[in-house]
């Protein structure tokens, strides 16, 4: 029987029980691994799987949860042979009863970037070797089960899918508060497995039958009708010392509601015996599952957060080079820190999702794209809307992205169509549809609504689902064509109405060129809100633009109680609606007792104020230039603040508190330094790296504000990077100075290794090193120029350098 | 096992941020207080303990200090508690936006640990009274001689990618990275063990703490 024929049945499918858990109750000793039980208890692994099948289950899940090169290393055996003889002793178990044997597929046993150091494309390539060894023992099916990174999943599902033909099943293990342990919701996981092409999803052990019961529930709302859930629960909560109390009969009894809920597939995990699977399928065995219920709606999401587009949702633009010098440099710098800054600054601002572009001329998009969604989903948890037209650049970008994004665009053309359309399908990417072709922009709304439809067609081909696809029925520039905005309205209105998609819409294209742009944005995104505008995508950091969002949810009983209003503008004493630009908040907060300083700037600087710095600075630009701010009153603030720690009289957390002040005026500084096209401030050059192996960047980070305060260019390279990395950087930016920072005893090496290859490279730039085990006389012997003992001393060596040279 | 969430000891905060006896001005006062709001929040604690027998670990390669705090010991008692990932995502965060409260939580966050682990020790403890054995004092990998490389083994004897999300690097790091794991021996007779001390210490030349005549653990 195939897996098609066990699904067609519309009957429950029976999943087997648990093994590891029967490995050691039948003589598996501590200290041996369970991966090699089809090597050293080869008859009893095929006697409990027997016992399995004999029970009733229809899947059997070969003993090849660990196997991979990494866990099975120094043990004699390859994970490939692992795989075909532990395939074939549940082939032996399975064969008289029919049952069919599943490659199954655990994590890794490390964790991903960012919060560890594998990388995607490494999972990856460790899953499609398992899988590819897998095939070629002859699994029926692929199981991805007990994972709780969605990223991890997702890298095994691309292995599963591109590295086979056969079903793949995924299922993810919750604890008690719905979340994995990296924090991924149920949702999330649903959505996403979903949108990658499993054939079922599934939850798995952690819990047992009345804990997971509500997620399932949960899970079955999020996917497609036809797609069955599945549910391995174990047998309860385990005590401390690991073992199980839930009988084979409790057991049945909690999963009995679980009948009614939606699920189509049962068995059990940690604790549960064939006596459990027997009983169970006793219990299920005459029982029709019941029809899912899914709630069609459209879903964006990242892992920890799930975002539905029920009325009008916020789009942050201000990750998108056009117009934006500061961003513009940055890019072509490749430094992602600015953009990230921007993607944490619009989330508190009120935005739910981010665009991202990097089509900027002269830079590499496809790679730029990627090296952007990479850095921003490590600070952000919202989802993002992969803004670009490039299929190159938006495949790169859809196959790294940690959960479901948004594709921004496509259009009305068919070479447009054809090649986007697909790989928002393979990835599961919802996606904007302009309303334009070959042809240009049609001038009436029924001329648009006819290229939505034809794009529609084309979406409705390629098996993405209406709650998928957002039209843009375009914003044109008022000014311009002053007639076109009740066209795009009404365009919008037909589009909703006869086409059942959500709306998206670029706002702020409708005031170019007018003044005021602020009163002319707010009034065109409320009737666009009016009009049934589902994405708005727009500067959450605009007050009146995000006042009228909040505003219009209230009155159109989206915001319960105004909650969400109140919480954004309780505090607030009068609404004063402002416009082009928010002025200088003023600089004498209550908090800050009068100085009598009669630099403002540098004295917000030396008590650590971060607001009233960026005030200060506004305030300062306006009548000095940005290096006579820098050098008079940021520099000799922050060289009091590091004479008086460096005395003693000040401690770290002031000097972090004055660098943080000066972050704030020195952003000010950049973007007008940007906007008006003159040289940057930079002081210098400093490449800064936390060495291969190392995660613990925090110092280098403190370092790197410092540094960059001082006006030095600090191309940082973050942390566990490679040697050659450091190299390549040295060579593209000429830097004459490299910092580097380890913290372990364990990750000096690595250090050593990295200052090798600069002097191999014969690169004339000085290392400074920093970092908790590191003295002074190590740093000489590891072949460093300085020892930096902290950021003051790290920011003092690269005066002294730079000054010199 | 979900553990709740233990404040942090301001005291140790500040010895981490270099500020080892400083009474805080207000503004590093609120700083703190607002790190630990947000760690609150961002934190999924999670401990696991198990007493096993001596075999479940091997330790012919774990060094002389280790073997020395487990002497006269015939049983071990493993432990393992991370903060989670959540904390790592929200020092990343605050490392770009405000890096004085980015260190603070930092900080914060590994003083929080200690709590933490003396929580999972205490039950451990409880354990251990009620079988009427002793329990010799927390010992981690990487304390004197005794090598980060245990890590995997001691990890893996926890299970603790399943049970926590813990996991170790090829660095042999321990990932989130407020994690600690440690390793306490049973006796039938009154044990205490010996940690590690400045003589074995990788530090003992470089120290901040000894020239001021203190030790870390002070």
């Amino acid at each position: 029987m195939t897996i098609e024929e066990i699904f067609a049945r519309r009957r429950f499918v029976f999943l087997d029980g648990g093994l590891g858990t029967q490995l050691q109750k039948r003589g598996l000793q501590p200290g041996q691994k369970p991966e090699l039980a089809a090597f050293l208890m080869p008859d009893t692994l095929e006697a409990i799987h027997r016992e399995y099948a004999a029970a009733g289950a229809d899947i059997l899940y070969a003993n090849t949860f660990g196997a991979n090169e990494q866990k099975l290393a120094g043990t004699g055996y390859t994970a490939a042979d692992t795989i075909a003889a532990s395939i074939a002793c549940a082939r032996r178990a399975a064969q008289p009863y029919g049952a069919l044997v599943a490659l199954d597929i655990g994590p890794l046993g490390e964790l991903l970037a960012p919060t560890g150091t594998l990388s995607f494309e490494e999972a990856y390539a460790r899953f499609a070797a398992i899988v590819q060894a897998g095939v070629q023992a002859g699994a029926d099916l692929v199981v991805i089960e007990t994972m709780t990174d969605l990223y991890e999943l997702k890298a095994a599902v691309l292995a599963a899918k591109e590295n086979s033909t056969l079903p793949v099943l995924a299922s993810m293990s919750f604890e008690s508060r719905g979340r994995t342990f990296t924090g991924c919701t149920v949702e999330s996981f649903g959505v996403t497995a979903a949108g990658l092409g499993v054939d079922a999803v599934g939850i798995n052990c952690s819990l047992g039958p009345d804990e997971i019961l509500p997620f399932a529930k949960r899970l079955c709302r999020v996917v497609p009708a036809g797609m069955p859930v599945f549910v391995k629960p174990n047998a309860g909560l385990p005590n401390p010392d690991g073992s199980y109390d839930l009988t084979a009969d409790g057991f049945v009894e909690q999963m009995l509601p679980y009948a009614a809920s939606g699920i189509s597939m049962v068995g059990g995990c940690c604790g549960t015996t064939p006596e459990y699977i027997r009983k169970l399928r006793a219990a299920f065995a005459e029982l029709t599952p019941a029809q899912k219920v899914p709630l069609r709606r459209s879903r964006l999401c990242t892992p920890v957060r799930c975002v539905e587009v029920e009325g009008i949702t916020v789009v942050g633009e201000r990750i998108n080079p056009t117009g934006k010098k500061r961003l513009q440099q940055a890019l072509r710098e490749g430094d992602s820190g600015y953009a990230c800054a921007q993607a944490v600054a619009q989330a508190e601002a009120g935005a739910q999702v981010l665009d991202v572009n990097a089509g900027l001329p002269g830079i590499d998009e496809a790679a730029t794209l990627e090296m952007l969604v990479r850095e921003l989903q490590a600070v952000t948890d919202l989802p993002l809307q992969l803004d670009s037209n490039d299929p190159a650049a938006l495949e790169r970008a859809l196959r790294i992205y940690n959960g479901k994004p948004i594709v921004n665009s496509v259009n009305g053309e068919e070479k447009s169509l054809k090649a986007i359309l697909p790989l928002c399908k393979k990835y599961g990417a919802a996606v904007v549809g302009l309303c334009l072709d070959e042809n240009g922009i049609p001038k009436t709304a029924e001329g648009r609504f006819g290229v939505a439809k034809k794009i529609v067609a084309a979406t409705d081909a390629a098996g993405i689902p209406r709650e998928d696809v957002y039209i843009d029925c375009l914003t044109l520039t008022v000014s311009a064509e002053q007639a076109s905005a009740a066209e795009t309205l009404k365009a919008m209105e037909l589009c909703k109405r006869e086409l059942g998609v959500r709306t998206v819409l670029g706002v702020s294209n409708i005031s170019f060129g007018l003044p005021c742009r602020g009163y002319m944005n707010t009034t065109f995104l409320t009737l666009a809100m009016q009009a049934g505008l589902d994405l708005a995508i727009m500067n959450p950091n605009t007050p009146e633009m995000m006042a009228a969002v909040r505003a219009f949810r209230v009155l159109t009983c989206q915001d319960a109680q105004c909650a969400d209003y109140v919480r954004a503008y309780a505090g607030q004493q009068t609404q004063t609606v402002q416009t082009v630009k928010a002025a200088p908040a003023a600089a004498t907060p209550a908090a800050s007792e009068p100085s009598g300083n009669e630099d403002p700037l540098a004295d917000a600087v030396r008590r650590g104020l971060k607001k009233e710095a960026r005030a200060a600075a506004e305030q300062a630009l306006l009548s000095r230039e940005p290096l006579d701010v820098v050098n008079l009153s940021l520099i000799p603030a922050l060289d009091t603040v590091g004479d008086g720690f460096e005395k003693g009289t000040l401690f770290l957390p002031q000097l972090l508190q004055a660098a943080t002040a000066a972050q704030a005026a020195f952003d000010v500084i950049k973007t007008a330094i940007a906007n008006s096209g003159q040289q940057s401030v930079s002081k210098g050059k400093i490449v800064l790296a936390t060495v291969k192996g190392d995660i613990h960047d925090i110092g280098k980070n403190i370092v790197r504000v410092v540094l960059e305060n001082y006006g030095y260019e600090v191309t940082d390279l973050g942390r566990d990077v490679d040697p050659m990395r450091v190299v390549q950087a040295v060579q593209e930016t000429g830097a004459p100075l490299v910092g580097l920072s380890a913290l372990m005893t364990t990750t000096v090496p690595s250090m050593q290794a990295t200052i090798e290859e600069l002097h191999k490279a014969k690169l004339p730039c000085k290392v400074m090193v920093g970092g908790a085990v590191l003295t002074p006389s190590f740093a000489q012997q590891i072949g460093a120029d300085f020892y930096a003992r902290d950021a003051k001393a790290s920011a003092d060596y690269a005066k002294q350098l730079f000054e010199t040279r | 096992m979900e553990l709740a969430y233990h404040a942090a000891d301001r005291r140790t905060v500040l010895r981490y941020l270099g500020a080892a006896g400083w009474t805080p001005d207000e503004a590093t006062t609120s700083l703190l207080d607002e790190a630990e709001t947000l760690l609150r929040r961002a934190a999924t604690p999670r401990g696991v303990w198990r007493a096993l027998p001596p075999q479940a670990l091997d330790l012919r390669e774990a060094g002389t200090d280790l073997a020395r705090h487990l002497q006269g010991c015939d049983g071990l008692v493993l432990m393992a508690v991370t903060m989670g990932s959540g904390a790592d995502a929200l020092i990343r965060r605050l490392e770009l936006s405000d890096i004085a409260l980015g260190a603070a939580v930092d900080a914060t966050a590994s003083a929080a640990m200690e709590g933490l682990c003396d929580d999972v020790e205490a039950e451990a403890r409880r354990w251990a009274q009620s079988q009427g054995l002793w329990l010799t004092g927390r010992y981690s990998p990487g304390y004197g001689d005794c090598p980060l490389t245990l890590q995997h083994d001691l990890c893996l004897a926890l299970d603790t990618v399943r049970g926590l999300g813990l996991a170790v690097t090829p660095q042999h790091l321990l990932t989130p990275r407020k994690s600690v794991t440690a390793i306490l021996g049973t006796a039938d007779h009154p044990v205490t063990g010996a940690r590690a001390g400045c003589n074995h210490c990788l530090l003992r030349e470089t120290c901040a703490y000894r020239k001021r005549g203190m030790t870390c653990d002070d």
